[in-house]
């Protein structure tokens, strides 16, 4: 039993962290959209966002998983299954993009316009202050709503579950039905999820000290 | 996707609208109600329950919802004695089981915004109120939890809608609501993309409508400040 559930836990960690990483790299792009210079690539972003962050991500789930097949089998007339863990990644993937792309935008925005007038000022190259100078700013900003949305992203990988990868829950589900305590399979599941939040929550509260240690501290 | 599967597969759809409908209010009534009783115990920390209160927290915004449901409704079979109790009516009814994870975890949630809230308000209006003479009782109840509930109001509004996104995780025990129509569906036609997308167009009509109505409700609430 031990063995399943610590399968099932990388399970669960590494559709999180897969996800994680291609939602931040979606994201980021999201975000970048939605500041530049192209009006119609900024609408069908804010549209794609605004339409991922009002549906159910059961639905968006299910869309990519059974949908992906469907539209490989209209466009090629062939039926090629998508692997649980590929949709589940790039399903939950988008949801945290379109979450974090707010996020990251808000960021890239609180950061002075003064800093890139003074990197300029002194001869320092658009991109170069943009990587050098604002990105290590605005991540400071973004530290505590990225943390955020990683805790939503752990608890909705319980989703691909029901497309059949066999992360916690699903392993809960399959113990269950095989010996008639579903109470106690479930708990143990609830239990490592718990596990794992605290310690995210630990890493990110340091994560945050670290980030915001150069910050003049106010007291009144 | 064509007219006529749309014309074939509306209807059909729109018969899991009502389930999703009363669940979602159903579960944001009973878990507003648990809200506010737990913003008062935490705010007046009375002490044994202050304890239960933040052990609900913690297992309830620690957990997946999906989990919350599965152990809810699959749980308690495990247990002969409740099976012969008078509670097991109500447990082996998804609708209930739907209804009692939804509203916990709504409610753990809630009480997060609003103890936050509440600890947001300025020192200086319950000074102001201790000084006119109000326990601490009274203050609480009439000047800080009004004021920090039309604060909470915006964040409130975005658990509305998680709340509503949620029910859809009902159907995986065997609820029909929107989701559970449009899954059934999937299965007999196969045409995957066409049924979801309809699914979705209806939920995002939902989210959108209930995102009008929560920015009405913000701009009365707070009409009186800035």
């Amino acid at each position: 039993m031990a063995v399943l559930f610590f399968n099932a836990t990388l399970m669960t960690l590494g559709l999180a962290l897969s996800s994680l990483i291609l939602g931040l790299i979606l994201a980021t792009v999201f975000a970048l959209l939605e500041l530049g210079r192209f009006r119609i690539l900024r609408y069908l972003t804010t549209t794609m966002v605004t339409v991922l962050r009002g549906l159910p991500e059961i639905l968006v789930v299910f869309f990519i998983y059974f949908g992906s097949s469907h539209a490989i089998f209209l466009l090629t007339d062939e039926y090629i299954e998508v692997s649980p863990f590929t949709a589940g990644t790039i399903a939950l993937g988008l949801i945290y993009a379109a979450y974090a792309s707010q996020t990251i935008r808000g960021a890239l925005m609180a950061v002075n316009k003064g800093q890139t007038e003074a990197a300029k000022a002194l001869g320092i190259h658009t991109r170069r202050s943009f990587i050098r100078i604002v990105v290590p700013q605005a991540w400071r900003h973004a530290l505590p709503g990225l943390g955020n949305q990683w805790l939503v992203l752990l608890k909705d990988t319980a989703l691909v579950a029901l497309i059949g990868s066999t992360e916690l829950l699903h392993q809960a589900q399959m113990l269950s039905s095989k010996t008639f305590e579903p109470f106690t399979w479930y708990s143990v599941a609830a239990v490592i999820y718990l596990v794992i939040t605290l310690i995210s929550q630990k890493l990110l509260n340091s994560m945050k000290a670290k980030a915001s240690q150069h910050e003049r501290v106010v007291t009144a | 996707m064509n007219l006529e599967a749309i014309m074939d597969y509306m209807p059909q759809l729109l018969k899991g609208l009502e389930t999703t409908l009363e669940l979602t209010f159903a579960s944001l009534f009973s878990g507003l109600a648990l809200a506010v009783v737990f913003t008062l115990i935490l705010s007046l920390r009375f002490k044994p329950l202050e304890w239960l209160v933040k052990a609900q927290i913690l297992l309830f915004t620690g957990t997946p919802l999906l989990v919350q449901i599965f152990l809810i409704y699959y749980g308690p079979a495990q247990f002969k004695g409740l099976q012969d109790s008078f509670l097991w009516p109500l447990l082996s009814e998804p609708w209930f089981c739907a209804l009692l994870a939804l509203a916990l975890n709504s409610a753990a949630y809630s009480t997060q915004l609003f103890k936050g809230a509440v600890d947001a308000v300025p020192a200086g209006d319950w000074e102001a109120a201790l000084a006119l003479g109000m326990n601490k009782r009274q203050t609480l109840i009439r000047i800080v939890l009004p004021h920090a509930f039309r604060r909470a109001l915006p964040a409130y509004g975005n658990e509305m809608i998680l709340v509503m996104k949620g029910t859809s995780l009902a159907s995986t025990i065997t609820l029909m609501d929107l989701m559970g129509y449009a899954d059934r569906l999937n299965a007999r036609t196969y045409d995957t993309l066409t049924v979801f997308t309809l699914a979705g167009v209806i939920y995002l009509t939902m989210t959108g409508i209930m995102t009008l109505v929560i920015r009405i409700m913000e701009r009365r609430a707070l009409a009186f400040s800035n």
